[in-house]
């Protein structure tokens, strides 16, 4: 395979399958393991030619464990390797969902730094490819809420390889969740060579003055579309993606509440106790006397995610331009 | 490697019976001076546990789960591992610790949770860990560490590092599904991990034949592709041997292997269980009276004429004395400093921890 060094236009799938290979080719620590990643290159083409290059060694093809593929993981990180971890799909990751609470993020706390877990937890998450309720699901506050792990969601191609890049070199365990709405959907110009987008910084993608939306992953994308329908209406709304959630970029999300005195907040995730709520905390806790109307929150309903009627259960434009609405003629 | 022992027997391998006899179908590989430092750590071990006990019972530790009786398991177990070995421990694996070389200090630094503590007190007592020594510090769940364990072989095996993981575990870890995963893995994988499960024939309050209808705990290694050796754990001669194959068969590329040492705790799960609700003393008394792993190798050494009253008192005058020394050392250590309650969770802190921590300490 040749090594890219051009700027090219590709796709979610082929920038997390570049960011992998450079950092291989780069550093000889970082290994694949998960199911179906060897030869059959993952179920979404992730890791697509890896095995060939790097070998079985480097690329491990592993039983149907997610158990066995997270703590496995956190042993080969511990013991000098760096790990990616790829589960098939996020929803299946709760059978070795101990294996990130009480193993994985706690181990340097509870060693006092003595053992440390660099390693990526990564898999495709969210719903909108009529995947139904165990292929759709955005669990991502089930990550963020445990101390140790950090939580990335990149809404592009171009921030999808810096971050991941970011990940793989993090000397944490980063939970790398990728919104396969957009896996091929968003095509986005990305240069080849290793290059990182640091974690913790979030992207101001569309300015404004009216109000802020705060989004991330393919939700960004449904607040733009949003947003260019408030324009119409004369309503100049900024809009911010996060990046990460752990640690997210509250100075910018300040900023810009601060300028529009308005908060949207939108989530895939269903709304009782998601990522949302942080935000919005922390926006009232910092500026409430900045706001000239309700922090509102656009989320999907709070049930499992429907095979048929999916349409019904997830944020859309009109959702969130109704919201904006609402804070808005407070 | 050929097998010097039958994997899968129904009766467990021996050296020593309890009279202190040897019943050996074979020749020891240790030295006379190997079976005095095997009985010596045995008698450290129980001293240390001991003075733990007495920590609990004076106020002065919250809580332990004391190793009594499961010396011979622990100490044969640890006793052929390099210091580059890697050594998962559940919550009662003093004697597994010590023999890889923490300290009276360390580990009784550990029961009080002072600074001394490698793990700095961050588990409560009877977790023991060391980074230096690549004893993990463990979690309280069970079954759980397993997984690593297998994860830290195979990363030894890919990068060529020489090392094997000892993989701590009792009767009750092997109905837990991330103990399946984990042998599946080890099988699968050709890991260089050995898991050490102590039958000490009870999960708390639950007995070995509602934890499993399979004959031995053993056997079940049969189902992923490896061997599984039943073994007399408290014949601590038995445990280093068994355990000497083991290791040395991982090592040189041989693969994972499960030994089981039937064994048994003679106090209660921890200090907060009451184990008068679930078994007869008369049950605790017929394994300590008759059975203890530091008696029969007392009885054995004495036999083989390595061992007399006057080198017994000058040993037993040695511990007291390292047990006080580290007594002293760990009640000296302070309570880690209040700020470093934010250390470690991340490699750096992140912002929302610096909120917080201006928030409780007025300073960043």
């Amino acid at each position: 395979m040749p090594i890219e060094t051009a700027t090219k236009t590709m796709t979610m799938v082929q920038a997390v399958r570049e960011a992998m290979l450079e950092e291989m080719r780069l550093d000889d620590t970082v290994c694949i393991l998960g199911e179906d990643v060897g030869p059959r290159g993952g179920v979404f083409l992730c890791t697509e030619g890896l095995h060939a290059e790097f070998g079985p060694d480097r690329v491990i093809d592993t039983p149907l464990s997610e158990a066995g593929i997270l703590g496995s993981a956190l042993g080969m990180a511990m013991n000098g390797l760096r790990p990616v971890a790829e589960i098939q799909f996020i929803d299946f990751l709760f059978p070795g969902y101990d294996q990130l609470y009480s193993e994985i993020a706690k181990m340097r706390y509870r060693s006092a730094g003595m053992f440390k877990a660099p390693m990526v937890i990564r898999g495709p998450y969210g719903g909108g490819v009529r995947g139904g309720v165990y292929h759709s699901q955005s669990p991502e506050e089930l990550f963020a809420h445990i101390p140790g792990l950090k939580v990335v969601i990149p809404s592009n191609p171009y921030d999808a390889k810096g971050l991941l890049i970011a990940a793989i070199r993090d000397e944490d365990p980063v939970v790398f969740l990728e919104p396969k709405r957009i896996y091929r959907g968003v095509k986005s110009e990305v240069p080849g060579g290793a290059y990182t987008v640091p974690i913790g910084k979030a992207n101001v993608v569309r300015e404004g003055s009216d109000a802020t939306l705060i989004s991330y992953g393919a939700m960004l994308h449904v607040a733009l579309e949003a947003a260019d329908r408030l324009a119409a209406e004369g309503k100049n709304v900024e809009v911010i993606d996060l990046r990460s959630l752990v640690p997210y970029d509250g100075e910018t999300i300040l900023t810009s509440v601060k300028k529009t005195g308005h908060a949207v907040v939108v989530v895939e995730a269903p709304k009782l106790g998601s990522f949302a709520n942080e935000i919005s905390a922390y926006i009232a806790e910092k500026a409430i006397e900045y706001l000239e109307g309700p922090i509102m929150r656009v989320a999907s309903i709070d049930t499992s995610v429907p095979y048929n009627l999916e349409k019904y259960y997830l944020p859309d434009a009109d959702r969130i331009v109704k919201a904006t609405k609402k804070t808005l003629e407070f | 490697m050929a097998a010097p022992f039958k994997p899968f027997t129904d009766s467990p391998i021996a050296y020593v019976d309890n009279d202190g006899n040897s019943v050996a179908k074979m020749k020891s590989n240790f030295s006379d001076d190997d079976l005095k430092k095997l009985y010596r750590l045995m008698v450290l071990c129980r001293a240390i546990d001991d003075r733990g006990y007495i920590m609990v019972r004076q106020g002065r530790a919250g809580f332990l789960a004391q190793t009594a009786g499961q010396e011979a398991a622990q100490i044969g177990s640890a006793f052929m591992l390099k210091k580059k070995d890697w050594v998962f421990t559940t919550h009662r694996e003093l004697g597994a610790a010590l023999t890889k070389g923490m300290t009276p200090g360390q580990l009784l630094a550990h029961v009080l949770g002072k600074d001394l503590d490698p793990s700095k007190g961050r588990n409560m007592p009877s977790h023991y860990g060391d980074g230096e020594l690549n004893i993990v510090t463990p979690s309280s769940v069970v079954g759980n560490k397993t997984p690593a364990a297998v994860g830290v072989g195979m990363a030894a095996a890919i990068r060529k590092t020489g090392q094997v993981a000892m993989c701590y575990m009792g009767d009750g870890a092997t109905s837990e599904g991330d103990t399946l995963a984990a042998f599946n893995f080890a099988g699968v994988f050709n890991a260089p991990t050995i898991f050490a499960l102590q039958n000490n024939q009870y999960a708390i309050s639950i007995d070995v034949k509602h934890q499993t209808k399979s004959r031995t705990f053993a056997e079940k290694a049969a189902a992923f592709g490896f061997d599984g050796y039943l073994v007399d754990g408290n014949d601590v001669i038995a445990c280093a041997e068994v355990s000497k194959f083991a290791i040395d068969k991982a090592r040189t590329g041989g693969g994972p292997t499960l030994i089981e040492f039937l064994t048994y705790r003679y106090g209660p799960h921890s200090s907060a269980d009451d184990d008068s609700r679930y078994r007869k003393k008369e049950e605790i008394e017929l394994w300590r009276n008759t059975r203890d792993p530091i008696m029969r190798m007392r009885k054995f050494l004495t036999k083989q004429g390595l061992l007399d009253d006057t080198s017994e008192a000058k040993m037993q005058e040695e511990i007291k004395q390292a047990v006080e020394e580290g007594l002293t050392e760990a009640e000296a250590s302070p309570l880690p400093a209040p700020e470093t309650v934010f250390d470690h969770a991340y490699a750096t802190l992140l912002p929302h921890q610096i909120d917080e921590k201006i928030e409780i300490f007025g300073h960043a």
